[in-house]
């Protein structure tokens, strides 16, 4: 089956800039797989989303969104594609729904008609059923002006789905949420996702968004840094431990070195072990000295992004 | 959230299948959204009322009390008709060119993001913004009636009926400029350099039958002037004054208009997606 995202070779270089935003970076997004893109501030992540939504020009390269290609078929990719933008682009001086009305007629869903009242009963329904799941209620109805920049969000993300993309552009779309409104959105696109396989694309800077992602990004200065499963992100850049200690503190020790396991003892006589795989369980059942402490340590995603910015800027340096 | 709005693919998904069907329908959204922003927006509502209020009842009636007895005609109708088309034309133009504002405040992406021609968005605006510009109607009726304009309300309404090619002339030279110009603050100033050398130099206040030298090549070369002429045209058909009020033929009018509508959108919508685009 062909990648819902294709991206060969792109390269962006900005008019009167030195440097590309975006250095020849290659990746593949398979249907229905959530994949965060990630990097620093200026990295080139909302350059590469611009580039594949149509809305900025490559210099160079090769895209293909659901097999179609971004220069040849623009017009196939936007109708098969949804977008959260950065920043809001949303029209203040309308009300929520007229947003949401102009945007149903842009993508040919419904017959434009000048007043609410005069849409189909089927677009009245919908538009009420997803403001109620976001929390607007009848706020949807009044002007832009008078929405917090949550509600905004929540509009838009209503908007971006209403035309049930295959594939949808999440470019920080939870920043100015409150974590309630963050949470409540997860569990909306999960649903989605599960409802429709949607292909989600996703750039942020909540890392612990991206733990649920299928495989991670990492882009800086313009080049990917690394890409896989968050597991394996982890496993390549960090060690995963256990923390233990034991009242026969010596015995504990005697056992780890007969075990042929490397232990080192922290400045409070805590014992520390590394290990491999995914679980610490195998490591744990061969200990038979008694435990009074039993501490997995195993490092977030957040860790290993951090640790893989640190070394590629050492390296570089 | 609950379960029950998850949309799914896989249910039936409502749309408009003919692709020309669904420019047009984009188109009419496009121009609506133009109408509602102009009616929520009080202050740019009152201005386009009151705009022709103070250049017909001040600049109007002074030229018409000082000079007006000079002409072989009466001054007032000739003004009037002349505002009528500078009041839809310019609407047009000012109303086009905030598209410069609305790429900075990031509306044009949800614009330009959608799967339709940039063409469709272009006459939406300019649909739209002509109008909008239709509201002016309510100021310039207002100072035909205080100033007791002597006029028959059938060639005003027939005036009126070229409001459609006012309207695309204009907003055509609106996207033509917003084709080379991307800063809203350049934008802003370049704007009013557009509308009111045109109000003055096309012939809307003052004539320009006499005009020679730079002044009378200004003229010609101005877009404005042949819209505000056929609209002159269409007033005073079968009228004595049409001697001294109507620069060219109606057809002239109207071919160098045509022509500068089509020149105007395509070069002004390739530079303008352009622009966009190629940063």
């Amino acid at each position: 089956m062909d990648p819902m995202i294709q991206v060969e070779h792109l390269v962006k270089r900005y008019k009167k800039s030195a440097s590309p935003a975006v250095d020849d970076i290659a990746f593949e997004v398979g249907a229905g797989e959530l994949f965060a893109f990630l990097g620093p501030n200026g990295a080139g992540k909302t350059t590469t989303i611009s580039i594949l939504t149509t809305t900025l020009a490559k210099t160079t390269g090769a895209v293909r969104i659901d097999g179609h290609d971004l220069d040849r078929e623009a017009t196939a990719v936007r109708s098969r594609i949804g977008i959260i933008f950065q920043n809001p682009s949303v029209d203040l001086h309308l009300s929520g729904e007229e947003n949401i009305r102009l945007h149903v007629a842009l993508y040919g869903l419904y017959t434009y008609r000048p007043f609410y009242r005069t849409m189909p009963v089927d677009y009245r329904t919908r538009i009420e059923e997803l403001a109620d799941v976001v929390g607007l209620g009848d706020e949807i109805f009044k002007p832009l002006k008078t929405f917090s920049g949550g509600m905004k969000r929540k509009l838009e993300i209503i908007r971006s789905l209403m035309h049930r993309p295959g594939v949808l552009f999440l470019d920080e779309p939870t920043s100015g949420l409150d974590p309630v409104s963050r949470h409540s959105l997860w569990q909306y696109l999960r649903r989605v996702r599960a409802a429709d396989g949607t292909t989600i694309f996703l750039t942020t800077h909540y890392l612990e968004e991206a733990e649920e992602a299928d495989r991670v990004c990492v882009i800086d200065h313009g080049r990917i840094a690394t890409i896989g499963t968050p597991d394996e992100l982890k496993a390549e850049l960090l060690e995963r431990s256990i923390v233990l200690d034991a009242a026969d503190r010596a015995a504990l020790l005697a056992e780890l070195a007969r075990l042929g396991l490397a232990a080192t003892v922290d400045e409070v006589g805590l014992i520390r072990v590394t290990y491999s795989g995914p679980t610490a369980q195998p490591l744990i059942s061969r200990l038979s000295t008694p435990l009074t402490v039993l501490r997995v340590h195993d490092p977030s995603l957040e860790d290993a992004y951090v640790e893989l910015l640190r070394s590629t800027r050492e390296t570089a340096a | 959230m609950t379960a029950r709005a998850v949309p799914s693919r896989r249910a039936d998904r409502p749309g408009i299948r003919s692709r020309l069907a669904r420019e047009a329908n984009a188109t009419f959204a496009i121009a609506w959204r133009e109408v509602l922003r102009a009616v929520k927006s009080p202050s740019s509502l009152a201005f386009t009322v009151i705009f022709p209020v103070i250049f017909m009842g001040v600049l109007g009636g002074s030229i018409s009390q000082n000079l007006g007895g000079a002409l072989p005609y009466a001054y007032l109708p000739f003004m009037l008709i002349g505002m009528v088309a500078n009041t839809l034309y310019q609407g047009t133009i000012v109303g086009v060119t905030n598209l410069v504002e609305e790429r900075e405040n990031d509306f044009t992406a949800e614009l330009f993001v959608a799967p339709i021609s940039r063409y469709a968005v272009l006459l939406g605006k300019i649909v739209g913004s002509g109008i909008a510009s239709l509201i002016s109607l309510v100021g310039i009726v207002a100072m035909i009636l205080f100033m007791q304009i002597p006029l028959n309300f059938g060639d005003l309404l027939r005036v009126i009926a070229l409001a459609p090619i006012l309207a695309l002339a204009g907003g055509s030279l609106g996207v033509f400029f917003i084709g080379f110009v991307q800063d809203p603050k350049t934008a802003g100033a370049g704007v009013a350099l557009l509308v009111f050398p045109q109000m003055f130099l096309a012939g809307a206040l003052i004539p320009v039958a006499a005009s020679t030298g730079i002044l009378g090549l200004l003229a010609k070369l101005m877009p404005m002037t042949y819209s505000i002429d056929l609209a002159r045209n269409i007033f005073y058909a079968g009228k004595p004054e049409a001697a001294f009020t109507v620069l060219n033929s109606p057809w002239i009018d109207l071919g160098v208009t045509i022509g500068f509508f089509l020149v105007f959108t395509i070069v002004g919508t390739y530079m303008f997606v352009r622009a966009d685009r190629n940063r």
